[in-house]
């Protein structure tokens, strides 16, 4: 008789998520962002605390500064904990994010961030209670040098005295092991830049300096004036790093994209995918977002999700010229196959560069725009009459209200029958214009026509489901015309087979043969429906069009696309048909095949809408 | 406190204790019992056992120096190993530790937090009810299990089984979030649904074309084909209602029960609810600003709330020139 009380958790998570902190934009209990950013260093002079952010406020302060008097190991507990022998009940007054940090003070950050050398240039991870820190301690100087250089009687810079240095992000134990695995990316993507900076102008030693003499300056104050105050609110003016670290937090919380330019040089950039693209509140986890755009096919087209304006401005100086020549020449309506040729650049890169667009949110793979093309409404879609999508629409296109356009969607619709001609009011541009907008938005899906092989029963023995009942898929091997396997994120192949210029040619080549019912045809025919049951065999070839050989070929031909796998577009490419023809055949075989519309669940994964 | 730290190549879990009397020599006691685990192991359910342990430990040293006495401090060991050996067999153990005091510590499995449970949601076994002890379960519980169908929605459930709603709510949250039952719409012959790429796994998976058919072939009969059902699930499209499937597809359904082959499809998602969102688009100056039909509040929800029926809203919603009505 135990009722988990998990259901209290809610009640108590969705309260704290409208309490009103300092910090109150930022979502308490929210997986994906960090609770904190620290700066730890440890040298000479021992551990130090260099930074940190969001810091306590005034009143908070307090409580730490008695906590000093007592012993610098005591941990002070923030919220009720209500004393259970069993340790097994949830705390029932869940703490916010904030005060979970704030109750380690900065004495014991110091002391259980800043770890020893030999821990340095691997990951960090130290989890106590509801808090998870991860870090990239990074040394900065090999402790025997420093040895070296005091024997060394030679005048010289200032000896640094820091010998190790830590940016720790704190975030909620609960997070996802993805996000705390690309905290740590980040964390150690700072301190290459740090480290880079301090030995060529002991960068990281100056910022030190100046955090740690306010630090100082302030408990004096403190000890004269006796009102406490933050120390790390009066570094923020004086310390670029500070402001930077404060600002990675900022967007970590935020927008999910860090772009940092550490002292002014050395530009540091990141994206947390869980941000960046996420399905109806959910974050999609990077790996399913690896496999989906692993699952590109020449096919698709990429659509930009900024103007070419905006995206070419974001890029940096030194970016690749491949990027903005791909940029500039790509069009919703141009396949990739087509883009590689526009943009003079091999298949591959297109791929590669497509995929880092696309994981950086700054575009989506779509199939190229053309009136047979199906859309619906996207069950994700934010339909309210109050959103911002509306209100950006109305600006967007004056005289036309979202919901009313999203209502034409409420049953698939193409291309062609939207730009209805007999609807003069609107101009055809116009509407194409929205659908790429509403597209851009992740709010309308499109649909395809998937077959499938199913043969009705045999007499014999109905209603068992014997092997000839078992569909296709368990025996047909069935190949298809892969992607390059070889993309994977940054690393370099071979462009040899990665230029798919035309579709297969082996099946084409049997049209080419001579006379329709040649004895070479009837092989091949015989050949491809071996794999089929004798049952499935004769159902087929007592079908009236199976009396004709060139739709019996055909069909054998086809035959292993027919297991829901393949849509009718991507039959079309592969096997360079006519949708007329490949319409004509699925009429004449209906009795075999089932056919269903639905999303292409390759790319349906970018089709989910943005928080 | 509990916590854990990762170090070449393995995990720590540990909560230290301090307990400060002047009896110890140097005035305190320090002590730490730890679990050492492979660092790529999620660990979250070990940690409420570390806690657990360091407590009662924590106890039994202030009753009776069961840690600081050299002769008591020797059972440790034999206590480290059967913890070990039992949690790794069995995820549970029990420990004597002498004649009156036993240790009992289980690994209970962390799960996802489970949706909001709204009135017009279906909660549906996942698994047949007859497995279903009854006696473990709250009262509440108890109470409304009989009336979890896969039809009544949570308000019916809660009316029938004179159970106030929130209490229904969070009992039918309790059950989803143990995996015991599973949501889905409330079913009417108007509904519309619509196939989603999973219905391809009726053709790819054995294993739920069998429990698919089991589970949709009507009572006393013999059991379906696959090429039917795979037949009435694609022939689920945005128009068409459920009235409409079955007058097109009478020869199909008739080894079919509809009803359990929509459950069905909903709770392995092989097919989505396609649900009405009336908007008020356009309204003069002088009139409120909507309230429900702001594309927000499906019918479903509408329904539930106002105590109205499909047709009396479609009717009322139908002869409004400023509400369109988007399917999603």
């Amino acid at each position: 008789m135990y009722i988990h009380s998990s259901s209290f958790d809610l009640q108590g998570e969705r309260k704290s998520m409208y309490k009103q902190s300092e910090n109150s934009f930022f979502k308490c209990g929210e997986k994906t962002s960090p609770i904190s950013v620290i700066l730890v260093t440890s040298g000479s002079r021992g551990n130090k605390l260099l930074f940190r952010y969001p810091f306590q406020r005034v009143a908070d302060c307090t409580s730490s500064l008695t906590t000093k008097q007592r012993s610098p190991y005591a941990l002070n507990t923030t919220g009720d904990v209500l004393e259970d022998p069993d340790g097994d009940s949830r705390e029932q007054t869940p703490l916010t994010d904030q005060q979970l940090v704030a109750g380690f003070s900065d004495i014991i950050l110091a002391t259980i961030l800043a770890t020893k050398s030999d821990m340095c240039g691997k990951k960090f991870e130290l989890k106590i209670d509801n808090v998870r820190f991860v870090g990239h301690p990074t040394l900065l100087q090999h402790p025997h040098t420093i040895q070296v250089s005091k024997t060394d009687p030679s005048p010289k810079r200032e000896m640094p005295t820091m010998i190790l240095f830590s940016v720790v992000f704190a975030l909620r134990a609960n997070a996802d092991p993805s996000v705390i695995s690309c905290m740590h990316n980040l964390s150690r993507r700072i301190a290459i830049a740090l480290q880079h900076e301090e030995r060529r102008c002991q960068y990281l030693t100056r910022e030190a300096k100046l955090m740690l003499a306010v630090q100082d300056e302030v408990t004096n104050m403190t000890e004269t004036d006796g009102s406490p105050q933050s120390p790390f609110r009066q570094i923020l003016p004086k310390c670029k790093l500070a402001r930077d670290l404060k600002e990675a937090y900022d967007s970590l919380c935020t927008t999910g994209v860090v772009r940092l330019h550490i002292n002014n040089w050395l530009e540091v950039s990141f994206c947390l995918p869980h941000k960046i693209h996420r399905v109806g509140g959910n974050h999609v986890p990077p790996e399913a977002l690896e496999r989906s755009l692993k699952a590109i096919r020449p096919y698709h087209a990429l659509l930009l999700l900024d103007s070419e304006k905006a995206l070419l401005a974001q890029l940096p100086l030194d970016c690749s010229p491949a990027l903005v020549r791909l940029i500039k020449t790509c069009s919703a309506v141009k396949n990739l196959q087509q883009l590689a040729q526009d943009a003079d650049l091999n298949l591959l890169q297109i791929f590669q560069i497509a995929a880092h667009l696309v994981y950086w949110g700054k575009a989506i793979i779509v199939y190229p725009l053309c009136e047979n093309n199906v859309y619906m409404l996207s069950p994700h879609a934010n339909i309210s009459l109050y959103s911002p999508l509306a209100e950006a629409f109305g600006q967007q296109f004056p005289g036309h209200d979202l919901p009313s356009m999203l209502a034409k969607f409420s049953l698939p619709l193409s291309l062609s029958e939207f730009r209805n001609p007999l609807d003069a009011s609107v101009q055809e541009a116009q509407l194409i214009q929205m659908v790429v907008w509403m597209l851009q938005r992740r709010l309308l899906i499109q649909l395809h026509t998937y077959v499938c092989l199913l043969v009705p029963p045999s007499e014999e023995e109905p209603g068992l489901l014997r092997d000839e009942e078992l569909p296709l898929v368990a025996r047909v091997g069935g190949r298809s015309l892969s992607t390059p396997s070889a993309l994977s994120f940054g690393s370099p192949t071979s462009s040899d087979d990665m230029t798919l210029t035309s579709p297969s040619m082996e099946n084409s080549s049997a049209e080419l043969l001579p006379g329709g019912d040649s004895p070479l045809n009837r092989r091949m025919t015989e050949t491809l429906l071996a794999s089929l049951t004798e049952h499935e065999r004769q159902v087929i070839l007592n079908i009236p069009a199976a009396q004709s050989p060139e739709d019996l070929r055909m069909f054998a031909r086809l035959l292993h696309y027919f297991r829901g796998h393949h849509h009718l577009e991507e039959i079309m490419y592969n096997e360079n048909m006519r949708r007329s023809q490949l319409k004509t055949l699925f009429d004449k075989f209906r009795s075999v095949l089932v056919v269903t519309n639905h999303e292409d669940p390759v790319i349906s994964l970018f089709q989910s809408p943005l928080e | 406190r509990c916590g854990w730290e990762t170090a070449m190549g393995k995990k720590l879990i540990g909560c230290p204790v301090c307990i400060e009397h002047k009896k110890y020599s140097r005035n305190a006691l320090l002590f730490n019992l730890g679990l050492v685990c492979d660092a790529r192991t999620k660990t979250c359910a070990l940690e409420p056992i570390v806690k657990k342990l360091s407590g009662y430990l924590t106890t039994l040293e202030l009753e009776s120096g069961f840690i600081s006495n050299e002769e008591s401090k020797q059972k440790l060991l034999p206590i480290m190993s059967t913890l070990l050996e039992e949690l790794n067999a069995t995820g549970a153990c029990t420990l004597p530790i002498d004649e009156s005091n036993t240790i009992n510590l289980k690994l209970i499995e962390q799960r996802r937090d489970p949706l909001i449970v709204q009135e017009y949601d279906v909660p549906v076994f996942t698994q047949c009810k007859d497995h279903f002890i009854k006696s473990q379960w709250d009262l509440t519980t108890q109470q409304i299990l009989a009336y979890i169908d896969g039809f009544r929605h949570i308000q019916k459930i809660s009316a029938e089984a004179d159970v106030e709603l929130n209490l229904v709510r969070i009992a039918v949250q309790n059950l989803l979030y143990y995996g015991v039952v599973t949501l889905v719409s409330i079913f009417q012959y108007s509904n519309v649904y619509c196939t989603t790429p999973t219905v391809q796994s009726l053709i790819d998976d054995r294993s739920i074309q069998e429990e698919c058919l089991n589970y949709v072939t009507k009572k006393g009969q013999k059991r379906a084909c696959l090429r039917d059902v795979f037949q009435l699930y694609c022939g689920l499209t945005p128009g068409t209602t459920v009235r409409d499937l079955c007058s097109r597809y009478s020869q199909q359904l008739q080894r079919v029960d509809e009803r359990r082959l929509i459950q069905y499809g909903l709770m392995k998602a092989l097919i989505r609810r396609l649900q009405k969102y009336p908007v008020k688009v356009t309204r003069d100056e002088r009139s409120r600003p909507p309230r429900l039909y702001t594309g927000c509040h499906s019918y479903d929800e509408i329904c539930c709330k106002t105590g109205m029926s499909y047709k009396e809203l479609d009717e009322r919603l139908e002869n409004d020139p400023n509400i369109i009505v988007c399917w999603k």
